[in-house]
């Protein structure tokens, strides 16, 4: 027979590994057969980007499918938190985009598919903004992370156009 | 006489300019951060924390362990003072967070580059970032003042 105190340390054992759980979660927003595509893709940019917009596009997915759900009751919290793996997501894609701009890697075609995605996400993004007038006190919990994702994604995507004229305008002069 | 001192001249120019373009090393940027007006210390000091992170980035290529590790010390104790700095002034809160998010996120893709045994100081600078960047959000809304 376990005792009281037995059954709450089983509690709390339970809970704490719970944590635990998520925090690991937390900790990469890539899945291990993720990380494992990454991996292979090595250093080579057109094959790791495209990894990259197909993680977010993933990511951006899972949102919708669970925003249309009408079984879903932490609404808000899951918005924030698949919000928040879409950014770290696309942060570390931006990221490896200025290590290859570092290493003066060509990133014509890459970027073309990168600036393609940037305005699917865009527009996606736009379009759940302004969905979410029927509930201000849902919206209240993720209104700052949106604002900074569609900031963010909007940015990128002026970066990444300028980026991919100046690389078209230093590979016409390498031509000449 | 007159070409000695046109010639003196210079060289005093020419090795004042040697001096001048000179990168500043980090002790320098440093000491230059914490000089500043306290509303300028966060930039200053997460200028720092990118500046050892591509360099931690860079020494891990390069199988240097043991001196990423010591750049990403760096990282963690320049992002802490930009963050102290970014609280006291009320200044740069947002833009500090924003930089804290980069920086986890680049951590984050160093971490999978490396070898199981080379992870664990990686990911602790990348979550103490995190926290960070939490506090930094709690004080932008008001919940850590």
């Amino acid at each position: 027979m376990i005792s009281a105190s037995g059954k709450l340390a089983r509690v709390v054992l339970t809970i704490s590994l719970l944590s635990t759980a998520w925090a690991q979660r937390r900790r990469d927003p890539l899945n291990p057969p993720e990380a494992d595509q990454l991996r292979d893709a090595a250093q080579e940019p057109s094959e790791r980007l495209k990894l990259y917009i197909e993680f977010a596009r993933t990511r951006l997915a899972s949102l919708e499918q669970m925003r249309a759900d009408p079984k879903i009751t932490d609404r808000a919290q899951q918005t924030h938190d698949r919000l928040q793996n879409f950014l770290d997501v696309y942060d570390e894609m931006n990221d490896n985009i200025d290590t290859f701009v570092e290493r003066k890697a060509d990133l014509r075609k890459p970027l073309k598919a990168v600036i393609e995605a940037d305005t699917e996400f865009q527009s996606k993004l736009r379009a759940l903004k302004s969905s979410l007038d029927a509930d201000k006190n849902e919206i209240k919990q993720y209104d700052f992370l949106l604002t900074s994702v569609v900031e963010t994604v909007d940015s990128s995507l002026v970066d990444h156009r300028q980026l991919l004229n100046e690389q078209e305008e230093a590979a016409k002069h390498k031509k000449k | 006489m007159r070409f000695q001192i046109l010639m003196s001249a210079v060289l005093l120019a020419t090795s004042f300019q040697a001096f001048a373009s000179k990168p500043e090393t980090v002790p320098e940027m440093i000491a230059r951060a914490e000089a500043a007006k306290l509303e300028d210390r966060p930039a200053l000091f997460v200028e720092i924390a990118w500046r050892q992170l591509r360099s931690a980035d860079q020494l891990y290529t390069v199988g240097k362990v043991e001196d990423a590790q010591t750049d990403l010390k760096d990282v963690v104790s320049c992002s802490e003072k930009a963050h102290d700095a970014s609280i006291q002034s009320g200044k740069r809160l947002k833009n500090t967070e924003i930089e804290f998010r980069k920086m986890a996120a680049k951590l984050r893709d160093i971490k999978r580059s490396l070898n199981f045994d080379d992870q664990a100081p990686v990911q602790a600078a990348a979550d103490r970032l995190e926290n960070l960047r939490t506090d930094l959000l709690s004080h932008m809304f008001g919940k850590g003042k």
